[in-house]
């Protein structure tokens, strides 16, 4: 009698668990891994940027085609010496407590960032002299020398409200007046006046957040109501929340086997996005044999792209030079390696070591944690034998490659890493990777130490034209293509399920038509970008 | 003629369980395939420096019986390529491990109770208290990876067993009348060692051999399970093992053939190794 009980029971709790689901609301839900931090001074990465965007606003806005326009700032002006910037602020925007956007917010932001010294703090450190508000809609930078990539790089202050953050600061931390600079509340919290705002933020768990009614921008009528941002990318859950229409966009970081499975799966599709990030197999420089300019182009020439575009990681293109095609300042003409047997045994035959090969074996190291890499180095192992060299692999966990690459000596030959942009624009790749002052970070394992390549790359990120300074992008990355200090494998996409069925979302669209998507981390998933069909999802969940 | 019935005698007691015969069977056909690995393997270049994406992650089929890995390498060949380190594993570890440890098990027994006894077996006693595969993990990881340093790590922590083996049957042997009469013939300490001892130690050892080649070619396999063993490309059941592990449900045949190799040249041997038990100890019977 009681097992009845029981199963009546149950029976109620599904129900009414139905008659939730029967009522959909535009609510968009995605997966990523956790950490995810809100507070604009401490986060940077993926799920941190993406919270940011949708939770902040920035004086500046990145489009889908990489172009920078107004945003909070309605206008600017840049003085003649390239050194100072001054906004005009949109007047009666709010924050999510009904306070107004005033310029000392923006002073307040960029000062705590630096302070803070975490998040995105690195971009602007070396370049900010001075913050000020000229008065209520009016701020003004003083640089210390001229930033090229400055609109850009704004991008990434995000706003905050100055009484409430100071309102919710623990009288005691390392920041003197400030105390802790409302970090400790500023977990959990926001304090901006971005087009959705915290309504819980469960650590470990989930974000959830919803439209915020007073923002300053229309919403379009299907844009979503909330969105919620699931800390997991377990794959069994992953799998199981997408078949139940429970997310409406995955997190990128499956295996391969997970897109099959779920793009069989009805109204599902697979969406490719390319971010920025490429794939390098960085050879140093300075140690036999990869110290000779020939003996790297032969190696250019003899791996082979297609394999590992087509069929390691299937998707991806061929990287055309060190920068992403889809970064703003990308040389599209730029010379692209080809696997060809011919010309590698050519340059072979010019480098010095051509008769010695076997003196000098190169080692290729690969990161433990990737477990695709090993396919690469096996791929390049086996076409390198073609030629006679041989290749060591060598599989080493990343903290362990982070300390050898610190020093000449200890590098190895050759490194297979991925290196994404620190902004988005040509000019952020080309000095992380090759510019003398990163040689001993994992980004540059290739101790490029060329003062022509350092003087052309601090040349170009010093001129505030937009043209001028991607023509000057595009001579430098056709220099480094000829130096040939790296393997440029491939440009990697990022792969995304999600409900095409009933969610409009424009990176996905315009990925599958061909074109750029948001080269700034974080701005795909801008959710009022997003539209939501619950109608749509409730005819796929009565079938 | 008398030769013959000898053999004729010891196979017939060797083949009174059939279980041995089928372990010399086993045996010997993986020595075979591993000896004419290049000759009798499908694709012999698989176990060299050769990826080919376009067939990776093949179920068995005709072309490949034991289907291909993720760089789409034919997963039989590479088996049969396999064998060859762990069988050269095996017999180096054993013919470093052997010699060392009988010599020092004999010394330390015929001397019991004096200092040597007591410095050999307690250095022995220390070895033996490390937990084996521990020890071999630690100096295997101190050392760069590969097979030779593997063969060394699995030396290191295998002799003692030996020692321990032959301390025990010295110390009894030291007191029966065959050795105080060569003693007392003024026999030197060499000849009484390796020649009045050791013998009747043999039939112990060569079973304990036997039997161990399995186990040290298990351990040799736990050693590249975790990527401490022969270095990609060159083939691993260990490594094939784990690399398999990965993809587990769906491309199930990467993990399971390898794996059962390893249980096959396991059982193999230990099969054998029994069957020449049975033919000392009826032979002593």
């Amino acid at each position: 009698m009681r097992g009845k009980w029981l199963v009546f029971c149950f029976a109620l709790v599904f129900l009414a668990g139905s008659v939730a689901f029967a009522q959909s609301q535009k609510i968009v839900r995605f997966t990523e891994a956790w950490p995810t931090y809100l507070d604009p001074a401490v986060g940077n990465d993926f799920s941190s940027s993406v919270s940011l965007a949708n939770l902040y606003d920035t004086l500046v806005f990145p489009t889908y085609d990489g172009e920078i326009v107004p945003h909070l700032a309605t206008s600017w002006e840049v003085s003649e010496d390239h050194l100072t910037y001054t906004f005009h602020l949109r007047q009666g925007v709010k924050f999510h407590n009904g306070e107004e956007l005033k310029a000392e917010d923006v002073v307040f932001s960029m000062e705590r960032l630096l302070a803070i010294g975490q998040g995105y703090s690195y971009i602007f450190k070396p370049i900010i002299d001075k913050v000020e508000a000229v008065d209520d809609y009016t701020v003004r930078f003083t640089l210390k020398k001229p930033f090229g990539p400055f609109l850009y790089a704004l991008v990434r202050l995000y706003v905050l409200n100055k009484d409430e953050v100071l309102a919710h600061a623990e009288k005691t931390g390392e920041y003197g007046e400030y105390g802790d600079y409302g970090m400790n509340w500023l977990l959990t919290h926001d304090a901006g006046s971005g087009p959705y705002m915290v309504k819980e933020m469960k650590m470990e768990e989930y974000l959830h957040a919803v439209r915020f009614p007073d923002y300053w921008k229309p919403f379009d009528a299907n844009a979503p109501d909330e969105f919620k941002f699931i800390g997991t990318t377990e794959t069994a859950t992953v799998r199981t929340l997408v078949k139940k229409r429970e997310l409406e966009i995955s997190d990128f970081r499956q295996p391969a086997e997970f897109y099959d499975a779920v793009s069989k799966i009805e109204g599902i599709k697979v969406a490719k996005l390319f971010g920025g990030s490429t794939f390098y197999c960085m050879m140093h420089t300075q140690k036999p044999p990869t110290d000779d300019v020939h003996f790297r182009r032969a190696l250019a020439y003899i791996v082979d792209y297609d394999a590992i575009a087509n069929q390691i990681f299937p998707g991806a293109r061929q990287a055309q030079g060190p920068v992403s095609f889809i970064l703003p300042g990308h040389n599209p003409e730029v010379y692209q390696y080809k696997r060809n047997i011919e010309k590698a045994k050519e340059e072979l035959a010019q480098s010095k070591y051509a008769n010695e090969l076997d003196k000098y074996p190169v080692d290729l190291v690969w990161c433990a944690e990737v477990p695709d890499e090993e396919k690469v180095a096996l791929l390049i192992q086996s076409n390198a034998s073609e030629l006679g060299i041989t290749v060591n692999v060598i599989k080493t966990p990343w903290m362990k490659i982070m300390e050898e690459v610190a020093k000449p000596e200890t590098t190895a030959n050759m490194y297979l890493i991925f290196v994404s942009p620190h902004y988005a624009e040509a000019g952020s790749m080309l000095q992380s990777k090759y510019h003398s002052s990163s040689a001993g970070t994992w980004e540059q394992t290739e101790w490029l130490q060329d003062k022509e390549l350092d003087q052309m790359t601090e040349d170009a990120i010093a001129t505030v034209n937009d043209e001028e300074r991607f023509a000057k992008y595009r001579k430098i990355q056709d220099y480094v293509v000829d130096l040939c200090p790296s393997l440029f494998l491939i440009d990697q996409p990022e792969n995304y399920a999600y409900q095409d069925a009933y969610i409009d979302w424009i990176p996905a669209e315009r990925a599958e038509k061909g074109e750029k998507v948001n080269p700034v981390m974080g701005y795909n998933h801008y959710m009022p970008d997003i539209k939501v069909y619950p109608e749509k999802r409730d005819e796929l969940l009565r079938k | 003629m008398k030769k013959r019935t000898v053999w004729g005698k010891w196979w017939y007691k060797f083949s009174r369980n059939p279980l041995s015969v089928v372990g010399l069977c086993m045996v010997c056909a993986i020595v075979f395939v591993a000896l004419f690995a290049p000759w009798v393997a499908p694709y012999p270049e698989h176990a060299g420096p050769y990826v080919n994406y376009g067939e990776a992650n093949q179920p068995p089929s005709l072309p490949h019986p034991f289907g291909t890995d993720a760089f789409g390498r034919d997963i039989l060949s590479r088996v049969f390529f396999a064998f060859r380190s762990s069988l050269l594993m095996g017999m180096v570890v054993l013919a470093i491990v052997v010699p060392v440890g009988v010599t020092l098990g004999l010394v330390a027994g015929y001397f019991k109770e004096s200092w040597l006894d007591i410095l050999i077996m307690r250095i022995t006693d220390i070895f033996l208290s490390v937990p084996p595969l521990i020890l071999a993990l630690a100096i295997t990881s101190v050392l760069k990876p590969n097979l030779t340093n593997a063969m060394i790590a699995v030396s290191v922590m295998w002799w003692p067993w030996y020692t321990r083996l032959v301390y025990g049957m010295a110390t009894s042997l030291r007191n029966e009348y065959f050795v105080q009469s060569a003693e007392l013939l003024g026999a030197s300490k060499f000849h009484i060692l390796f020649r009045e001892i050791l013998p009747n130690c043999v039939s112990t050892i060569l079973t304990k051999m036997t039997l161990d080649m399995g186990w040290v070619i298990l351990i040799g396999a736990a050693l590249s399970f975790v990527g401490l063993g022969e270095q990609p490309p060159k083939p691993a059941l260990g490594t094939m093992v784990s690399d398999g592990a990965r993809y587990l449900p769906e491309y199930w045949w990467m993990a399971v053939f390898p794996g059962l190799a390893i249980m096959l040249i396991v059982l193999g041997f230990n099969l054998l190794g029994d069957g020449i038990g049975d033919l000392f100890s009826l032979e002593e019977a």
